[in-house]
């Protein structure tokens, strides 16, 4: 196998190196002397957590409650593109020429449109209408348990906000992942569906048991780069108002009056959670393809 | 055959859902100004949802990560004149009026009323009067100590785009280059840095720049300009909100209450700064 095999240093790696440290000198040089920028993180950190002076515990402030919102955005949205991707790129892939068009129109549809006024679109059109019945309806039921709602809507207020926000990352996001899995079924060479025709299964069984498994382990590492892309792309949400990561990050910054610290601290936030997504769908992608041996 | 029916089904099933959709729409956009007016409407929710745009002291966050300042002090006593909770929504700025409209929130406070909101909005009496103040930049303008100085080609100044600190830079400095950014936080990084030469905004916000940044930031002169009056905005439509609103805030200043706050508030920082991180 390649890759078992160190590779040798050589000197452009060395070049490499130099130019790397250089540029990463110039940024810190420009930040603590040509800025001009007294740094204060001390400001900015007391908003991850905070010791409560009477009581001693330490507790959450906004910006780990504004990443719990994140994460939560990010799970529903994903678990919500990840069903209307499925069901429609099977609609793309199907015989039926009206369910081609439906989901042809809606990839198309979503795909032109830019993520910023697609989400204003459905915040105006979608919030007054549906979501204001649905909050109703929940405020009606306030028999819920408040500690178990908070945890999985966050506080009650914005919920509107929160769902219309949820529903149009999900939407945009299916558009994409509805082409990923496209291209994983397409690329499932013409034998496999012979065989299976050959053995009497149905088209509909053909696609179940004997297309989509292969199609979507193949698909697994442009899907996880999408999951990576949703949780970037939910820093959007913050102009509809909903109080996660970016939106509290810009509240803290402005608050605090400490504006590079709060960023750099929100950015590095952000990091850190897509970089354990990456981890995740990379040890998820060896155990398919031991699976698959 | 069965095919081409169930086809047909389906075409017809979506119009439906398309239709329903947008009758939905139709009819979200006219409740909010039937049903009996804005304050029953509150009432009758139990619940006074204000939207706010976030900048010290009127609305922020303290180090506990509540939302407190001068406007959300008002609110509260405002809800509790009406008897109902307050729920505080921080709001973009540029996004608090398209909430007006489209019922997210009822009211906002400590807005400007310039005749051009005014056409969308509605404003009660005015709550709070202030001016316009310039912080300057040491190095970009230094000696700088007269209003007219600014007023020349070679000056930058940035400000906050859509607010009322632009329109005064554009009236007051024509003669000077005008940058405009969306949040303070830009607007701070390009005068520390002295690519701009003075900041157009809101009178207190002024003079703490020039205090928090000492070695960069200066306050030129001391009288304000273009006074302008902030108010209770609400949407169009309802005579009601419109009398309630205004004698609140006519109560309120006979009261001493709206003077004993903005002092409170805006005489320096020594009130409230340990409700700041630090």
């Amino acid at each position: 196998m390649i890759g078992q095999q160190r590779p040798k240093l050589t000197w452009i790696d060395f070049v490499v190196a130099v130019s790397i440290a250089a540029a990463a000198g110039y940024i810190v040089w420009q930040a603590a002397f040509v800025l001009n920028y007294r740094w204060n993180w001390s400001a900015v950190l007391g908003f991850v957590a905070r010791q409560d002076p009477q009581s001693g515990e330490w507790k959450a402030n906004l910006l780990l409650n504004g990443l719990a919102a994140t994460i939560r955005i990010v799970a529903y949205a994903g678990v919500l593109a990840a069903v209307i991707g499925c069901t429609m790129s099977v609609c793309r892939v199907s015989r039926s020429l009206y369910l081609r068009l439906l989901s042809r129109t809606y990839v198309e549809f979503v795909r032109n449109i830019p993520p910023l006024v697609f989400i204003f679109i459905t915040y105006f059109f979608l919030a007054s209408g549906l979501v204001s019945q649905f909050e109703s309806s929940v405020a009606a039921s306030t028999g819920m348990n408040n500690g178990i709602s908070d945890f999985f809507l966050g506080p009650t207020q914005n919920r509107a906000q929160l769902i219309s926000a949820i529903i149009a990352l999900a939407v945009f996001q299916g558009a994409y992942i509805t082409e990923i899995i496209r291209a994983g079924v397409q690329s499932i060479v013409s034998d496999q569906w012979e065989a299976a025709a050959s053995l009497g299964l149905s088209w509909r069984r053909t696609m179940y048991l004997v297309v989509m498994p292969q199609a979507l382990t193949k698909v697994i590492p442009p899907l996880a780069g999408q999951a990576i892309s949703l949780v970037k792309e939910s820093s959007i949400v913050s102009l509809l108002s909903v109080p996660e990561l970016a939106f509290l990050g810009n509240e803290v910054a402005t608050s605090s009056g400490r504006y590079f610290e709060a960023w750099l601290l929100v950015s590095g936030i952000y990091v850190c959670l897509c970089l354990t997504l990456s981890r995740l769908s990379v040890r998820l992608e060896r155990r398919l393809v031991i699976r698959q041996r | 055959m069965a095919n081409q029916q169930r086809r047909k089904i389906l075409l017809g099933a979506s119009i439906l859902t398309a239709a329903v959709a947008s009758a939905n729409g139709a009819k979200a956009q006219t409740t909010p100004a039937t049903a009996g007016g804005l304050i029953e409407e509150i009432k009758k929710r139990g619940v006074l949802r204000i939207g706010q745009a976030t900048f010290v002291p009127a609305t922020f966050r303290s180090k506990s990560g509540q939302i407190v300042g001068h406007i959300p002090d008002l609110a509260q006593k405002l809800a509790d004149d009406m008897g109902v909770k307050l729920e505080v929504t921080p709001t973009p700025f540029d996004g608090i009026i398209p909430a007006l409209l489209s019922g997210k929130i009822d009211i906002t406070i400590g807005m400007t009323a310039t005749p051009t909101r005014n056409l969308t909005v509605n404003f009660s009496n005015p709550t709070v009067v202030d001016g316009m103040h310039v912080v300057a930049s040491k190095k970009a303008a230094a000696g700088f100590n007269r209003m007219e100085q600014f007023n020349q080609p070679s000056v930058t100044l940035v400000v906050r785009r859509a607010t009322t600190g632009s329109a005064a830079a554009q009236k007051y400095f024509p003669k000077a280059t005008l940058r405009q950014f969306d949040d303070d936080a830009q607007v701070m990084l390009e005068l520390t840095n002295g690519r701009a030469h003075g900041f157009v905004t809101a009178y207190p916000r002024t003079v703490w720049a020039a205090e928090d940044n000492p070695d960069t930031l200066f306050v030129p002169f001391e009288g304000l300009f273009a006074k302008q009056a902030n108010a209770i905005a609400y949407r169009k439509g309802d005579a009601d909100a419109t009398n309630f609103f205004n004698n609140w805030v006519q109560y309120h200043q006979m009261s001493g209450f709206l003077e004993e706050r903005y002092q409170w508030w805006f005489d320096g920082r020594k009130n409230w700064k340990d409700l700041m991180q630090n």
